[in-house]
Formats: C-alpha cells, structure tokens, sequence
C-alpha cells in the first residue's frame, strides 16, 4: 500500500511520505511509552506510595506532552501529503491517459475509470488521517507495550512473543477475506454502474419498447447481482473480523491467565500482576483495532491498487522530436497487416498510395476493413506488419502532435463537448479569427444551425446541452475539419442519404476539403464515389479493385455489382403509391 | 384537461423554490432520511439494543479487574476460586463484547444490503416514468451517482451509526455510572477533559453543512469532468489538443484541492486539539494525577483508583465515533435528500381512469410545445395532422423544423404544453403507459443497442416472445442469418461477440420493432444510418415493418415517401402544406422546391 502511494507520488514526494510515516511512528511508540509508566505508577499506588506515585506522574507528564507534540507534527504533515497525493493523483492520470492509444478507450473502461478516479479522490483525502495513522499508531503503541513488557516480566513477554504469529496470520486472514469481498462489491457496482449510465443514454429505446415504467430486466439483475455481492461481501468481513477478534481474544486470556497463575504460585508479586494485567486491557484494545483496519486499509488497497494500473497501462512509443516528412499530404500503406485481437486479421498486406491532394474513395462491404485503414493512418493503434507513412514518414517517427497536426478527422460518431457550440467548433483550431470560423461555418452549414438554437453560437451543446441530429453532428464535425486546414482529411461518410439540405452543404464542403488537401474518403454517397481521383475496393481486409468510376464499371467486378445494387436501392418505396398517378409511376421506371 | 397541462406545467413548485436557510435544509434532510430508513427500522432497533448489551459488557473486565486486585491485595494468602472466578469474568467479558456487538453490526449490514437494493429499484421505477426531458438535462453521470454513489453514502448510518451511536453512548454513561458508585469524585474525574473535547468539536462544526454541500459540488465536477475528459479524449487528441481537453479536468481537480485545502487546514489544528483532549495519553496523565491526589487525600482505595483510571480510559474512545457519526449522518443525510427529492421528481402524470384507445388514428390538435415546458420558445406551434388508421403520413421539412419533436410526442417522451395529441380517440394523457406501448412501436434515427444478447435486444418490446416469433422477426428484417453467422447466434452480445455495423444493428432495432408488433408506427429517419451495402435488406425490412400499420414517418429522402397516404412539410413549428405527392407537386409549393432539388441531387449522382 506505501509502495502503491509512493507509485502515484512519484520518487520526488518520497522524502514527503517517510517523514509522515516517521512522525506517526514516533507517536506510536510515545503513547505505548505513556501506557507503560501506567505499570510503576499502579505499583506505587497499590502500595500506598503516594510521593512515588506523584514521581511517575511527573515522568507521564513529559511523555504526553512529546506525544502531543508528535501528534501534532504527524497530523499536519499527513494532510500535507494527502493534499499532494491528490492532486498529483489527477495530474499523472489525465497525463497517462491523454497518452493512451485509442484502442485503450472501451466503453467499460471509461466506466471503470471514472468511478476510480471520483472515488478514489475521496478516498485519498482521508486516506492519512482516518486510516494510516490510527492503523501505524495501532501496531507501534501495542508493540512498544509488549517489548516493554520485558522489563517488568520475561515470563509473560514471551507469552506475549508466542501470540504475536497468531495474531499476525489472523489479521493476514481478515484482511483478504474483507478485501476480497470489497473486489466483490466493487465488480458488481461496476456493473450496475454501467447498466444504470445505459438506462440513462437508451431510456428513448427502453420506453418506446414499453421498458420504462415496465422495467428493464438486465438493470433490476444487475441491482440483485449487486445485493448478493453484498451478502457474499458482508460473509466474508465477519468471517474476517470473528478470526481478527477470536485473536485477539486468546491472546490476552493466555497473557492474564499466565500472570495469574504465576501469582497464584508466588513467583510474580500480585500487585505488579495486577498492573500487568491492566496494562494489557490496555493493549488488546488497540490490538483490535488492526483487525478492524486491516479490511479497511485492503479496501485502499485495492482502489489504490487499480489507480496504479491505470497508471501503469503502456502509451504507443513515440520519439522526442519527429522525423523529416520530406512528402507533406501524402499517406502511403506499405504491405500493411493489422488485427485488432491476435489471431483475426482485419488488414492482410493491404498497399495503397495517396499522392497529395488527390480524393482517393474507400468502398467496401462493411467489416472489410475500411474504418481500420483510417484507424492506422491516425495511429489509434500500430500495425502487426508493414508500415504506414503519413507526409513520408514513419508514423512510429512522429510525435502524437505532428502527426494529428496534417490530420483532420471526421468520423461517424462526432463527439461534441459539453461546452458551447463554438467551443466544439473551435476544436480544429483554437486561435482561428472570426472571419475564418465564419467561412467554415457557412461551408459546411453549420450557420443554420447557429440560427436555430436559442443562444445561436453560445448554445451549450453535447451531453447535457441542446442536443443536434446525426446530420448536425456531422456538420459540426466538418466545420472543425474545415478550420483545421490539415494537410490530409480523413472522413467517414455518416450515410448515403442526406436530406436536400445536409446534401448541399455536405457537397460544398467535399469540394473546399478536396481543393485543399488530400482526402481519402469512406464513402456512401454515390457522387462522392464518382467523384473521387480513385475508387479503391476493399474485401475481406484486401484490396480487390482499384481505378477511375468508368474503369471499375468497365471491368464489370464487385464495384459494377455494388453499382448496381445502389441502383436498385434509389428505386426504393416505403410504401407504394396508393393510387398511382403517372408522375409517381414515372419516378419508379426512370430509376434503372 | 387544462387541469391536467396547468399540472403539468408547474409540477415541481416546492421542490424549485429557492434554497432556504440551511436549518430548514437540514431539517428536511432528516426527514428524507429518516423516511428512506423506514424499510429497516426495524433491524436497527433490534442491532441497537445488541449494541447495548454489548457496550455493557466492556466494562465487566474492569469490575473484574479490581475483584481480582482485592483478591490478591487482601491479606493472606489469595483464595485461589475467587481469582480465576476473576480471570474467567474478564476473559468472558472481553469476549461477550466482541460476539454481540459483532452480532449487531452483522444485522445492521445486511439491512444496509437489503435497503440499498429496494432504493435502486425504486429509483430506477421512478425515473421509468419521469418526462424524457428529465434525461436529456442531465447527463448519464448525474444519473449513475445517485443510484450507485448517494445510495452507497447511505452506508454509514445504516450499517455503522446506529450500532456505533448506542455504544458511543451506553460505555461512557454505565462506565461514569458505575464510578459515580464508586465515588463521584472519580466520575468527575473521567469527565474532565471532555468539555475541552465538546467546545472544540462544535467550533468545527460551524458551517459544515454547507462545506459538506460544497465538496460534493467539487467532487461532481471532477467527476463530470473525467467522465467528458475521458470518453472525449479520442477526438481531442486528433485534434492535437489532449492537453488542452485536459485542462479542465485537471482544473476541476485543482480547485478540489485548493478548496479541500482551505477548508480542513484550519480545522485540523483544532481537530488535533480536541483529539488529544481525549487521547489515550492525556486521559492517562490527568486520571494518575487525579487518583494520586484521592488516593493521597483519603478519598478512595488504591484499588478504585486503579478501576477508576481504566474506566476513565475507555470513556472517551467511543466518543471519537459520536464525532464520525455525526459528519457521517450529515454525508448521508444530504445525499438521502437528493435521493429524496429525484424519488420526488413529478412523474408524467398517469391517468386516473386510463382508458383504451379505439382504433388507431393519430390525431394532433393544435398541438404546441416547447422543451423547458411552457415559457421556452416553442418547438411546435399548433400542429393539426390527422393520420387515419392505416395509412402512411410522412413529415418533411428542413432539419430543426420540429418533425422529430411531432414524432417524439406519439410515443409520448413528452407531454405537449397545448392542444392535444389522440391516439383511437384518446389523448395520450390518458391512456395507461403500459397500454401505449403496445400500442405505438418506435424506430429511432440513432440505433441504441443495449449491452446484452441479441435475442434479449429484439425480445425488449416482447419479452415473451417464443423463439419461432423471435427467428420470424429477424428473418423478416433480414437479419436472421447474419445473427445465425454470430460466434454464439442469437446467444452472442453486443458489443462483445456480436460487433455489428451500423446497418446491421438498424435490422436488429427493426426486427425489435416488428416483434413489437404496434399497430402504430413511429419511424425517425431510419435509414440515415444505415450502410450502403445493406440498404436494400434495410428497405425490404422496412417495408415489411410498415405494412398495415399506421404510420408516422420522419423522411429525408423524398422519392421513399412519394407513394405516403399524406406528406405534411413541417417548417419551424407548423405545418406549411400537406397533401399527397401530385397535390403537392401541383400546388408548386415548398414541397415542389424540395422535390426538384432532391431530383437535382440524384441527377448529379449519375
């Protein structure tokens, strides 16, 4: 657990953490010291030695005034380290995890995560006082106690030494035992968690479906699975706290009961066996504390424990300073072999070069590995095999800043921020003027929308704002690509069809994109797929066909087929005409 | 029915008024947690009286202690029954502690297991019937920390306080008792440094309710924070700026810090004191000097001097746990008035006399509406649509104008804020929520899939479906055997064995639909999502799923919609024309704009 701590601090806040555990120590020990003068002052008292008493009590006096301060010193001291824990705790985690490669981000992650780290900020702050020092102050004040034990007696220090193993593996016992049942509670929180985050996202889907008021199964099963986690949990504790206190318990009936029978038999004077003995009613109590932070301090633990494996996760190498991009807007796959799992490759030596500021169009049936090509271009994750070169350069050779600076990305799901509409615009680039944010907004449409909403460009938008349609979304997204300028844009088309509108914006921007830089598109819309300098065919995580429109046509392969399905698609009616008319009738048969 | 809107529209009047004085907060506070503890009252009260007898019982090792030291100081030789009558009682005393009060603590936990449950249940019941708004004002997170965190802030006082509290109580009151018999001098001597403790404690106190108030805003901030941080993080970084997404974030933590910082600092020096005030040490030091002077003065025995400084030991180490009940109960009684006050959240008011719809037509008359009910600006203004059983109506228009809104309030997300929308000749309003459902099915614009396997995703609107009717579904939505080519069928998860494409789980949301079997049929743009490749599946499904149904059609593609019983084109608010396609091609309005621009655009594609 240190060592954990120690871990998140960093090797420049060591000196910090010992010099609190230090101070606890000493607290530790001067109590124990305290408790101990208990013995000679009972023993003069006992013997109506009232002067030597008031001795003793004058020597208690200079050993609780050292524990005072040594309390003082330790309590400030911890909280200055707690401080420090905490807010390194956060700065080394949004550092690691900006660090991470994409791939890292799963929806259970981010769950997992943020439950961490909102508990875990809670946790540390009361880490110190509230369980560090009572448990090293629990074992240093009782182990001063036993040691000094031997002064007054070595029979019953060693009966003290003979108990100390037992009582050593019971609270070994309790611990695991209440940490294992906090792993317990911890997984199945976890997953009521998240059933609970998808009740909040789908509650549309679930009410439409009648799962609102009439309850949504998995949810409930998570809420029971999380109750039996408890009731396994709350087994496993008192099974853990009965071992700690039955412990406990022994080894002071076997201390007492050997004081006794060692006055019994006249070789211990009574009334220092009586002083022992109150001596330690003194010492089990602190004694049954550790049992009772043992668990506490394995549920530390354990929180710190997945804090440090976080921490501990690998960031994709990346050089100091990037290699020379001799070919700026150029992307080139070079025999390229990707797999997400090991095992099923996604990408088996696919090559392809993209001169600059040509528009080269991906097609494809889904899962034939067109979304992974984007993916690797943009280094969510490296190749198995082969390489990717982005400007002419190893994307291995670059530093996450160079090589996001040529990209531009415009995928399917746009993640828009909690923030303003602007904000989220801004993105692609923070310093641009007005002027520019303006001209990128009227390109891609995104002025109706600042017209629409309430506060038009100060509307707060994302989760918890207004929220915007798909094709807003995407507007949005192509907005940020056109401020960003980016050598190379990468765009998933969100859907072949668009309504007149989003058609109209989307064509206008797909021409300022494509004058500027290099585009290669996942395209859906057919006239994208026309227009593009080269259409490249993907199947199964390989390239089939590659060419011009009128070549692929002309070499009547997969392209003419999916051609011809998309034809056949146009011709399409939710519901046939109920009464025919010849306009009507004229749409169905123009469409080939 | 104006009762039902005016309802409606001010539905939360106590809850918004503005915070009163923070008495009257922290009185509501109990209250809410006293009414949410109802349900394992009873198990408290039986721990409460373990958690007595137990605290009583840890001070017979001491009675015991000076048996043993009379028997042993008493002249001649010790009688040797009396002494291990001694040792036995103080063994047996220290044991009969641990059992009972282990005992008490047990109950109180599986309480606090049992009780946490039955408040999600609740919880999750409730926000089921709350207005659709509810959600979108709040973001998932807000959500997942009141039915994971405020219920678990709960923990203490249900498992720990009460059992704690008795004891806190119960050790010191017999303990000073039983030196009040011995003599009240020692009682008082027990009791000295405890006013010192007192005033310190309650200096600290001043303003911790808000303090409280404000940490918790602290630490929802960093966790709204992370939660934006982490699931944007993807986007941020292709945009060079994980730094910058960072930041704030990071922000969030810092003032966390600082806060927390200035808040407990000055507070942990006079925590100190009043800690040692009652430590181990400091008790010691004042209870040896104090017995020496009786001892001295004549006042007791050697021996009640002894009984009295361990007494007077234990005395205060329960007290430590008053203090962390009380900032405990403070914790869990703010959070049971936030659990409180969502339990309170006014749900869409359901009707007293529910009654079924006859038939099917969709009905809307002069329907308006607006998002932050009633004074917003208005979404809707006066929709009138009829849409007779049976038919197809497609709602048309620019993106903003309100067709999703129109389609929204069918399925009744939201109640309208004027006129009335029926469905059969029933207002919505008035029809059992369990009922609409059954009868009005949804396709929506973005495809949800939920976490679990494909067959409990298409049975969500059926549960008990039999696997024929489940299999016909997905056939009929053309799914069926991409599903069968699954890792595990039907069996596979979303998300985990079962990655689809975005086309592929639009099939699965429309099989969903279809097993739903509505008679009324909501579709939301539902293919904008869907991949090329399996557009035509797609539309096959989709045209399988309309059939004599009645529908409602949010259309972006105009040529899908040309054969519709009624276009309506709907343009900020209202509904601008309506009529068939050759009406409205004829009338060379809006809609024959729309449509030439629509054949323009299919023009260039070829």
């Amino acid at each position: 657990m240190i060592s954990d701590l120690l871990l998140i601090l960093g090797p420049q806040h060591r000196r910090r953490m010992f010099g609190y555990l230090a101070w606890v120590t000493g607290f530790g020990v001067l109590q124990g010291l305290a408790t101990v003068l208990l013995v000679p002052f009972l023993e003069a008292l006992l013997v109506g030695d009232i002067a030597a008493a008031w001795t003793w009590t004058g020597v208690l006096l200079l050993a609780v005034v050292l524990a005072c301060v040594a309390y003082h010193v330790q309590a400030m001291r911890g909280f200055g380290v707690a401080l420090v824990v905490l807010t390194t705790m956060h700065e080394r985690l949004g550092d690691h995890v900006s660090s991470l490669p994409l791939g890292w981000f799963s929806a259970e992650r981010v769950g997992r995560l943020s439950r961490l780290v909102t508990g875990g900020t809670m946790m540390v702050a009361g880490l110190f006082a509230h369980l560090l020092t009572p448990l090293v102050v629990a074992v240093a004040t009782p182990a001063t106690i036993a040691l000094a034990m031997l002064l007054f007696d070595w029979r019953l220090a060693v009966a003290a030494a003979v108990c100390a193993p037992l009582l050593w593996l019971a609270f070994r016992f309790a611990a695991r035992w209440v940490g294992r049942g906090d792993e317990l509670d911890d997984a199945a929180a976890v997953a009521a968690g998240n059933r609970v985050v998808e009740f909040a996202r789908a509650q549309r889907v679930l009410r439409a479906f009648g799962r609102g008021a009439g309850g949504y199964a998995p949810l409930e099963d998570a809420i029971e699975d999380q109750r039996r986690a408890g009731r396994r949990s709350i087994w496993l504790a008192t099974a853990g706290i009965v071992a700690g206190g039955f412990a406990v318990q022994v080894a002071f009936s076997v201390l007492i009961l050997t004081g006794a029978f060692l006055a019994l038999g006249g070789t211990l004077d009574p009334v220092r066996m009586i002083a022992l003995v109150a001596l330690a009613a003194r010492f089990t109590g602190p004694l049954a504390e550790v049992g009772d932070y043992a668990g506490v301090v394995r549920i530390a633990r354990n929180d710190l424990r997945r804090l440090v494996a976080v921490l501990s996760e690998e960031p994709l190498p990346e050089p100091a300073a990037s290699a020379a991009r001799p070919e700026p807007g150029a992307v080139e796959l070079d025999r390229v072999s990707f797999g997400y799992q090991p095992g099923t490759p996604v990408l088996r030596e696919v090559s392809l070069r993209i001169p600059p500021r040509s528009t080269v169009a991906l097609v494809g049936a889904s899962g034939s590995g067109k979304t992974t090509v984007t993916r690797l271009i943009a280094r969510f994750a490296d190749v198995d095999a082969g390489t990717v070169r982005v400007g002419g350069a190893d994307v291995r050779d670059q530093t996450t800043e160079d090589l996001m600076a040529q990209l531009a990305l415009v995928f399917q799901d746009v993640y828009l921020f909690d923030g303003t509409l602007e904000d989220n615009v801004r993105l692609g680039r923070p310093d641009a003027t007005p002027g520019e944010l303006a001209e990128a907004a009227r390109l891609a449409g995104v002025t109706e929308i600042v017209r629409r909403l309430p506060d038009g460009w100060a509307t707060r938008v994302g989760e918890g704002g207004t929220s915007l349609s798909g094709g807003e979304r995407q507007r949005v997204s192509i907005a940020r690509a056109l401020l960003k300028d980016a050598d190379i844009v990468l765009l998933d088309e969100a859907t072949a069809a668009l309504d007149p509108e989003n058609e109209r914006f989307f064509t206008g921007s797909m021409r300022a994109l494509a004058r500027r830089s290099t585009v290669l598109v996942i395209a859906h819309r057919l006239p994208t797929v026309v227009g593009a300098d080269r259409i490249v065919v993907l199947d199964d995580g390989r390239i089939v066909e590659q060419g011009t429109h009128t070549e692929l046509v002309a070499l009547g392969g997969r392209y003419a087929a999916f051609q011809e399905s998309r034809r056949r698609a146009r011709g399409w009616r939710l519901v046939p005409a109920r009464t025919p008319t010849p306009a009507a009738t004229a749409t169905v048969e123009e469409s080939p | 029915m104006t009762t039902t809107i005016d309802e409606q529209q001010v539905p939360a009047g106590p809850a918004v008024e503005p915070a009163p004085d923070p008495r009257a907060r922290a009185r509501a506070e109990s209250a809410a947690l006293a009414d949410l503890l109802r349900p394992v009252r009873g198990t408290i009260r039986v721990a409460q009286v373990l958690a007595a007898i137990g605290s009583a019982a840890a001070l017979v090792p001491f009675v015991a202690l000076a048996g043993l030291a009379a028997a042993f100081l008493e002249p001649g030789p010790p009688d040797d029954g009396a002494v291990l009558g001694a040792v036995w009682l103080i063994v047996g005393g220290l044991g009969a502690r641990g059992v009972i009060t282990g005992l008490a603590l047990a109950l109180t936990h599986f309480a606090d297991v049992r009780l946490q449950a039955l408040l999600r249940r609740r919880m999750v019941a409730h926000l089921g019937r709350v207005p659709l708004g509810w959600f979108s004002e709040r973001s998932s997170g807000t959500v997942r920390k009141a039915a994971q965190d405020d219920v678990h802030d709960l923990h203490q006082v249900v498992a720990h306080h009460p059992v704690e509290w008795v004891g806190a109580w119960v050790l010191p009151i017999a303990g000073i008792g039983y030196l009040a018999w011995l003599d009240w001098r020692l009682a008082l001597l027990a009791l000295v440094t405890l006013p010192w403790y007192a005033a310190a404690y309650a200096w600290m106190m001043r303003g911790y309710t808000e303090k409280v108030e404000q940490m918790n805003a602290g630490n929802e901030r960093i966790s709204s924070a992370v939660v934006e941080f982490v699931s944007g993080i993807a986007v941020v970084k292709t945009f060079g700026q994980a730094r910058r997404a960072h930041r704030g974030y990071a922000e969030a933590a810092r003032d966390f810090g600082r806060f927390y910082s200035e808040w407990v600092r000055p507070m942990l020096r006079i925590e100190v004191i009043a800690t040692m005030a009652i430590s181990a040490p400091v008790v010691l030091l004042v209870a040896c000097a104090g017995t020496a002077w009786f001892v001295g003065a004549g006042w007791i025995t050697p021996v009640e001097a002894m009984t009295g400084i361990l007494v007077s030991l234990v005395v205060p180490t329960t007290i430590t746990a008053l203090g962390f009940g009380a900032s405990n109960r403070r914790t869990a009684a703010a959070a049971a008035l936030r659990l409180h006050e969502l339990l309170a959240t006014p749900v869409l008011p359901e009707p007293g006399e529910p009654r079924e719809p006859a038939g099917h037509r969709i009905e809307l008359a002069g329907v308006r509406f607006s998002y932050s009910g009633g004074d917003g600006a208005e979404v809707l203004r006066g929709i009138d649509l009829d849409c007779p059983e049976g038919t197809v109506t497609a709602l048309v228009g620019p993106s903003g104008a309100g067709k999703t809104t129109v389609a929204t309030l069918v399925a009744r997300f939201h109640d309208v804020t004027g006129g009335a929308l029926r469905i059969g000749g029933v207002d919505v309003r008035e029809i059992d929520p369990a009922v609409l459902y059954r009868h009005v099915g949804f396709v929506l614009q973005d495809v949800q899939l939920l976490h679990g396997t494909i067959a409990g995703n298409v049975r969500l609107g059926r549960p008990d479906a039999t696997d024929d009717e489940l299999h016909d579904a997905c056939r009929a939505a053309r799914i069926h055997d991409r599903i069968l080519a699954l890792p595990r069928g039907y069996d596979s998860v979303v998300g985990e064995d079962a990655l689809l494409s975005g086309g592929e789980a639009q099939r699965v949301s429309i099989a969903r639909a279809l097993l739903a079997d509505t008679p009324v049929l909501v579709l939301d743009e539902a293919t904008a999502f869907a991949d090329p490749e399996s557009e035509a599946e797609i539309q096959d499904a989709l045209s399988g799923l309309a059939a004599g149904r009645t529908v409602l059609v949010v259309a972006h593609r105009l040529s899908t919609i040309t054969g519709a019983d009624r276009i309506a084109v709907v343009d900020d608010g209202r509904i601008v024309e309506s009529g068939t396609h050759d009406e409205l091609l004829a009338a060379g309005g809006r809609y024959a704009a729309m449509w030439a621009a629509h054949r323009s655009g299919e023009d260039d594609a070829r």
